[in-house]
């Protein structure tokens, strides 16, 4: 198989570990599936969505983490892809991955209190954002936080996954994907062909 | 009721079956065909245009039906057509992946659509470096067959004048995106090609077929029939002549014989009954896929053929050869970063190739012998698979998504494995599959020669990328496992002494003079190109083979 593939199999690898077959329910509250082909209004109505896995105290703060790494800012973000429930149903069904963030949402919580002395719900945005800040930016990094390092991306490799696969997301990227054409797209800059000029009148 | 014996009993409905099904159909001869799976419908089972938002697992697939899952077109969108159910193991340090579409049509529903012509430089590869045996034909023999296969299934390309890719007839190329005019610009500084790729893939209408309208989906199945595969292509045209009785779940379990030991019929089981059931032809062709092939053919152990049938030379099952894929290299081209976003991803990536430079003049000038071939791909994809890779979170982290998207490039390694004696394929002696038949066992190890190609493409693809003012951000750690490329060739090799070889220089088994071979178990190396388009050159000109010792009277017509 030349040439292709390789884009879904690194969709695959992202939340791909190896997974012990286990009993699950059922997926009867997964939001947004199995719409049929056209259903285009998302209704996504986290108030209403009982999570799967996550406990009552954990599902807001998995919501808040991802809305903090895939902010509303100008565009929507995780928060009306109704990420935080994708999550909910991926973790549902992959028996591998539930201890990591059930663990790493308790280590995140204890070191909210050690630092602001509250749950990490209940922080200032200010206040989770630089409690994360150290997890997320190399620059920002402290030893001793690996685990936490650890939690927090995967914690974002969900999110990204989550968000750039809903309807949201494929807007956000103006996502070509999926579209009918007459004749294969060619590149818009004859006449340059190292986009040279192109980067310039750009940057 | 007299017991029906047909013509021939073909095994397998992939691309060496369909071709011979339709071949010998259209030629008059009965044919039953046997397939493993169950027929597609495209309408149902093809659910490509769906938005991942409409999958249940958004396309991600079930996290519990990941570690099961046989390959990157094993997935969501295609799951029902992949077999499960049979396993298969590994030697003891052999790693394998073995992917097996049991619909009919095989893996041509889902197939990559590179289609090259081997050339006179991999017929003759042995006499020009001294490794292995050349093919026992010239590229001149079969280069009408490819032509006949190029009409039929359309390949959009371009002339290109290339030492070892012969050039056929085509259809218009599919158009340089932004970024293959970047690469092409670094590839001419590095000296090495950057061409259309040759693609099976309708650019216009083709012979009946609806051009393709890009919505780069393919490897989950056209629903329109717009590139090759043996439902819409060959199997229709095969029905039309009502000499093709089609058997679904029917998985062929062994080749019958008579007292000579020549070719009567095929059992196979029942899949939805779970009985065995046997079929009867004048002549066998089996075309199960290179590993599933000789499975079969070494399942077939009778007093003639205790070592399985055709197999006096003991060559059935070994020189088991594979294609190494791998990314070479991966980052971003500057030059995108922040552009509008563009429908890059319209062919599954096979747009551009580049086609093997290395060892062309002298067979010694490399580290390494023979070569290997790259795929170039990149741009706005279905999803970016780069973000993990960027740092931080938040707004900026969201921007630089946004900003990046355009902009990834990678390079997939495609090079061939040279034959050896620990590279093969057998029955496991302990372990069955659930209807009771021995189950394939793979041996097999990279071997020095490709893994010294891989360390090559590294570095090539590094300075391509660095010279069209990329930026080089790493690639893979290793290449994939083996078996991941699905171009397993080498089973039931060709070649005119019967001592060394499986079959003659017509697939028609050396022992079993009506028992042929029509996939990719009959090559005698597996070159750096896809095997699939040499498939349906060789199974034309096997079947026609065929067709011939009919005609001639050496298989006497039901």
């Amino acid at each position: 198989m030349a040439g292709q593939g390789i884009q879904r199999r690194e969709v695959l690898r992202i939340l791909g570990t190896a997974a012990a077959a286990a009993h699950f329910p059922g997926f009867s509250k997964w939001t947004f599936a199995c719409g049929h082909i056209g259903n285009a209004a998302l209704q996504i109505k986290p108030a209403e969505y009982r999570p799967q896995f996550f406990t009552a105290a954990e599902f807001p703060m998995v919501e808040r983490l991802t809305e903090i790494i895939i902010p509303s800012d100008g565009t929507p973000g995780a928060k009306e892809a109704g990420v935080a429930e994708f999550i909910d149903f991926m973790v549902a069904n992959d028996p591998d991955v539930k201890y990591g963030l059930r663990t790493g949402l308790a280590w995140l919580n204890a070191h909210a209190e050690q630092t602001d002395g509250k749950p990490f719900v209940e922080l200032t945005p200010e206040q989770q954002t630089s409690l994360l800040e150290p997890l997320g930016f190399k620059d920002k990094a402290r030893p001793g936080a690996e685990a936490g390092r650890h939690f927090f991306r995967m914690m974002r490799k969900y999110t990204v996954a989550g968000f750039y696969t809903s309807e949201i997301g494929y807007k956000e990227l103006d996502n070509p994907a999926l579209k009918f054409y007459a004749e294969s797209p060619k590149c818009p800059h004859p006449g340059d062909p190292e986009h040279a000029d192109l980067s310039s009148a750009h940057s | 009721m007299a017991k029906q014996i047909y013509d021939v009993i073909v095994i397998g409905t992939g691309a060496g079956g369909g071709m011979a099904i339709k071949t010998l159909c259209e030629a008059g001869l009965k044919v039953c065909a046997l397939n493993a799976g169950r027929r597609l419908d495209p309408e149902k089972d093809f659910r490509y245009h769906r938005m991942p938002w409409d999958m249940k697992f958004r396309g991600l697939d079930d996290p519990k039906r990941l570690s099961q899952s046989f390959g990157y077109m094993d997935n969501e969108y295609t799951k029902a057509a992949w077999d499960h159910e049979i396993p298969f193991t590994v030697a003891p340090g052999t790693k394998w992946m073995w992917p097996r579409c049991n619909a009919v049509g095989g893996k041509t529903n889902f197939w990559g659509r590179s289609s090259a012509r081997f050339g006179e430089i991999d017929f003759r590869a042995a006499s020009l470096d001294g490794y292995d045996v050349d093919w026992p034909l010239r590229y001149e023999e079969i280069s009408p067959f490819y032509t006949r296969v190029e009409k039929m299934i359309g390949v959009a390309s371009t002339v290109q004048n290339r030492p070892s890719n012969p050039d056929g007839s085509y259809l218009p190329p599919f158009n340089f995106r932004c970024l293959d005019f970047i690469l092409e610009a670094g590839c001419k500084k590095v000296g090495v090609p950057y061409l259309p790729d040759r693609c099976a893939q309708l650019t216009q209408p083709h012979e009946g077929h609806p051009a393709c309208h890009f919505c780069g989906e393919c490897t989950t199945g056209c629903d329109v029939g717009a590139f090759f595969s043996t439902p819409y292509f060959l199997l229709p045209k095969a029905e039309a002549t009502k000499n093709l009785e089609l058997l679904t779940n029917a998985l062929a379990k062994n080749v019958l014989v008579d007292e000579n030991g020549h070719a009567t019929g095929v059992a196979y089981i029942d899949r939805k009954t779970r009985q065995e059931v046997e079929v009867y032809g004048r002549a066998v062709v089996v075309a199960a896929s290179c590993l599933e092939s000789a499975r079969i053919m070494l399942n077939s152990k009778s007093r003639q053929w205790p070592n399985g049938i055709a197999n006096s030379s003991g060559q059935l099952g070994r020189n088991l050869c594979d294609h190494l894929y791998g990314e070479s290299a991966r980052g971003y081209l500057p030059q995108l970063v922040g552009q509008p976003s563009f429908p890059d991803h319209v062919a599954d990536s096979t747009i551009a190739w580049m086609p093997r430079w290395q060892n062309l003049k002298d067979p010694h000038e490399e580290k390494f012998i023979r070569g290997y071939s790259i795929y170039p791909d990149g741009g706005c994809s279905e999803f970016p698979w780069f973000a993990n890779e960027l740092d931080g979170f938040g707004s900026s982290f969201k921007r630089e998504i946004k900003r990046r998207y355009p902009a990834p490039v990678s390079f997939g390694i495609q090079a061939p494995s040279l034959r050896s004696d620990t590279n093969f394929v057998d029955l496991d002696p302990e372990v069955k599959d659930p209807y009771g038949m021995p189950v394939a066992r793979m041996h097999f190890e990279w071997d020095e020669n490709v893994l010294k190609m891989w360390e090559h493409s590294k570095q090539v693809c590094a300075e391509v990328l660095r010279a069209a003012g990329g930026v080089l951000e790493g690639s893979g750690e290793a290449p994939e496992i083996p078996g991941w490329s699905l171009h397993e060739t080498g089973t039931c090799r060709m070649g005119n002494d019967p001592k060394n070889f499986v079959t003659n220089r017509f697939g028609q088994t050396h022992d079993v003079p009506n028992l042929y071979v029509c996939d990719a178990s009959v090559f005698l190396s597996c070159t750096d190109k896809t095997t699939t388009i040499s498939i349906l050159a060789f199974s034309l000109r096997t079947s026609e083979h065929l067709i011939e010792n009919f005609r001639r009277g050496e298989h006497k017509a039901a």
